[in-house]
């Protein structure tokens, strides 16, 4: 054991004090908050070049409302009411005669002049918008742009558009603006977690209010972490192993140490990294969140299983990048199997979206039984608002104990004979040959 | 002659250790007498790093038994065991300091760092102790090397071509090293492919040829088993005039030297006149084979290669 814990320690100190753990600590969250970081931070780097339209209204009615609704927002939206510093570009609309004649030679002119850069975006109403027919091309409004499928002109041209088409649909069915008001007011239907009854006093706990990140956010998190947490501690062995192989490293440690204590220390040295990275990160989002006033959304209920996962997926998933290290001769070895030992953590990043939408299908149940997808699946499944019931993760925890030992146990044997032999990639049948045997 | 010390430090008992169809070593047996230095020689590929592995309990043998100090190889013996494989590995990003506690550690299990300090100092690279492996010399991480393999102050040391690639300072350095720590009582096993330091450093020499021990004994007892049929002649003429000499087997042209192998029964005074016959003799000398000799006799057959003799 003290061989292993001063592999182990080497390990750990070779890992940790290397700039790259460092950078990587401090920009993973970055990175995986970089959507955020970056919109707080651009938040105000709009461009605020002004941005004119041209509109071609075959209704010949609507544009006036557009062009009011755009004055208005002007107005009210484009400069910061304390500084007075423009903050937002105004929207500008030139209304443009269509021609009935050649409607697409017209349409050409407009794209010219926005790809000159006179325009930014030209509108086409049709003509029968008010009362639209089905799959007529005149029933229809269409935006022409650079960009279009982003923009936020687009998007805000929508509101006051269909409110004149509202309007004109009201007044045509004889209703006036007062008769309706309310009536098209807007109600959203609000997430409201289960009501329960204490089990000792009796006592009903009113269900909580449910916020829609929290059934996003923090199982995404927990899986973005493990995954991380895997690329951190786990990983790496591969391409540690083949170097120590390649660079006669091993053979000096074998002198003092058995392969097995060897492949362990190198095990207990990346599960101390990532439980060093996962603790900068966990404790950091508690406080985080804590000082945001945000702590009731912290499931402190899955932090002893985050651990006992995590621990339990640096070794499986370590061991097994070991074993392959073991078998690699170069680093060209070593990238051809880099991606096929990273399925295990890949899969379930792929299956995320499925996953978070419905985190308690059978499908999903499964999987996170499975015991090499177990340590992401199920605590992403554990993280989600309403948990899962306490048997499954605790089967998939004995699961992926006894899995774990066995991946241990196998990649033992495969890495005792694989660090001692020189030569070409050994093929699948025979790396399974040398777990078996040997 | 094996009686320098009543126990052996290391004993092989017929062992065989096979690689798929092709017998690495058969039925190989050795005793290494404690405080000696055993050298090891043999032709590539021979089998010397395989027995020396199966010493350090890195391959187990099929057959037969290995003792190292007394006991069968066990991990806690071979923590008073030096091993320097053939092919040097150092993390090359670690200090030079750090490296060195770390191996030591390893094995000694507790803090070698006055040993470390010590041995730096000794081999001339205490300046060197902050250093990155990377920043090293090859002669320097050579000696690094040497440093990890004994700070622990083994019992036993296993070297495999501790001089192979050091330049004259630093092989002198490291054969002085070897001569103190055996002077302590160190067992020192090296293999070797120059013949000159298994002559001059090794107490015994130990030969294995396609995995069979082909000799084992002092350099002296081995000379003997050869009787004295070699001739050191140096002549007027160089080797052009000792062409197609009667009585003799071979002719090693040295250069400014040849040595003949006579023919057994071959009279030297017969050789001596019937090289007078042809030129001017400056010296001749009657001897006992030298190691390369008696080296490639037994390799030449199968294995033309000799380069590094």
């Amino acid at each position: 054991m003290r061989k292993v814990l001063r592999l182990a320690q080497r390990e750990y100190l070779a890992a940790v004090r290397t700039k790259g753990f460092i950078i990587g600590l401090l920009l993973a969250p970055i990175l995986m908050s970089g959507g955020l970081i970056a919109m707080v931070l651009l938040k105000d780097h709009v461009d605020t070049t002004d941005k004119r339209v041209a509109v071609l209204d075959r209704t010949g009615t609507i544009a006036p409302a557009l062009i009011e609704a755009a004055e208005k927002r002007n107005a009210q939206e484009v400069h910061d009411e304390a500084t007075g510093k423009k903050v937002k570009p105004a929207y500008l609309i030139e209304v443009v005669e269509p021609r009935a004649a050649d409607p697409q030679a017209q349409r050409l002119e407009l794209s010219e002049r926005v790809r000159s850069g006179q325009l930014h975006a030209f509108l086409d109403i049709g003509a029968e918008v008010y009362h639209p027919v089905k799959d007529s091309p005149a029933s229809r409004v269409d935006y022409y742009a650079k960009n279009p499928a982003m923009d936020d002109l687009r998007r805000w041209i929508a509101g006051p558009l269909n409110e004149r088409l509202r309007q004109r649909r009201l007044a045509d069915a004889g209703i006036t603006p007062e008769q309706v008001k309310g009536v098209f007011d807007y109600l959203p239907v609000g997430s409201m977690g289960l009501v329960a009854q204490d089990a000792k006093t009796g006592e009903v706990i009113a269900g909580r209010r449910r916020h829609e990140a929290e059934a996003v956010v923090a199982p995404m998190l927990s899986q973005i972490l493990m995954f991380l947490l895997f690329m951190m501690g786990a990983a790496p062995l591969l391409q540690a192993v083949m170097e120590e192989k390649s660079q006669r490293i091993a053979e000096v440690l074998l002198g003092s140490a058995s392969p097995f204590q060897i492949m362990l220390g190198k095990l207990m040295g990346g599960v101390a990294v990532s439980f060093t990275a996962s603790a900068v990160y966990v404790f950091g989002a508690i406080f985080a969140l804590s000082s945001l006033a945000l702590g009731q959304y912290i499931p402190y209920r899955i932090l002893p299983w985050f651990f006992a996962f995590l621990l339990l997926a640096v070794l499986m998933y370590g061991s097994i990048m070991a074993a392959l290290g073991s078998a690699c001769s170069d680093s060209k070895d070593a990238q051809n199997l880099q991606l096929p030992a990273m399925m295990p953590v890949i899969i379930p990043m792929f299956l995320l979206g499925p996953l978070l939408k419905e985190p308690h299908s059978a499908l999903a149940t499964g999987l996170s039984l499975f015991p090499p997808f177990t340590p992401m699946m199920m605590l992403l499944r554990q993280s989600t608002p309403e948990g899962v019931p306490w048997w499954q993760p605790t089967l998939g925890l004995v699961g992926v104990f006894l899995f774990t030992i066995a991946a241990v146990w196998l990649s033992g044997r495969v890495f005792r004979v694989g660090i001692l032999m020189q030569g070409k990639l050994p093929k699948f049948s025979e790396l399974l040959r040398w777990a078996i045997r040997g | 002659m094996k009686g320098i010390n009543a126990t052996n430090a290391v004993e092989l008992e017929t062992v065989t250790k096979t690689f798929g169809k092709t017998a690495a070593v058969a039925d190989l047996s050795l005793a290494v007498p404690a405080g000696s230095i055993y050298g090891f020689i043999g032709p590539n590929g021979s089998g010397k790093t395989t027995t020396l592995r199966m010493i350090m309990g890195i391959f187990y043998p099929d057959r037969g038994s290995v003792c190292v100090l007394g006991e069968p190889v066990r991990q806690a013996n071979l923590d008073r065991v030096g091993y320097l494989p053939e092919e040097r590995g150092l993390y090359k990003r670690m200090k030079v300091r750090e490296i060195l506690r770390f191996y030591g550690e390893l094995k000694a299990g507790h803090s070698v760092r006055r040993e470390v300090d010590l041995w730096l100092e000794k081999l001339g690279l205490a300046e060197h102790g902050n250093k990155k492996i990377e920043a090293l010399s090859k002669g320097m991480s050579q000696k690094v090397q040497f440093i990890a393999t004994v700070v622990a102050q083994p019992q036993l040391l296993v070297l495999d071509e501790p001089f192979s690639g050091l330049d004259p300072v630093n092989a002198e350095a490291i054969r002085s090293a070897i001569l103190e720590l055996r002077r302590q009582g160190t067992t020192v096993i090296l293999s070797t492919h120059d013949m000159n330091v298994a002559e001059t450093l090794c107490d015994f020499i130990f030969m294995i040829f396609q995995g069979r021990k082909v000799l084992d004994g002092t350099l002296t007892a081995i000379q003997d088993q050869y009787g004295s049929d070699t001739v050191r002649v140096r002549t007027e003429d160089g080797a052009g005039a000792l062409e197609g000499l009667a009585g003799v087997e071979a002719v090693r042209d040295l250069g400014q030297r040849q040595e003949l192998r006579l023919t057994r029964g071959t009279d030297p005074q017969d050789v001596l006149c019937a090289i007078l016959s042809r030129t001017r003799v400056r010296s001749f000398e009657l001897a006992k084979p030298s190691l390369h000799d008696i080296f490639v006799r037994i390799a030449r057959p199968a294995d033309q290669e000799d380069d590094h003799a």
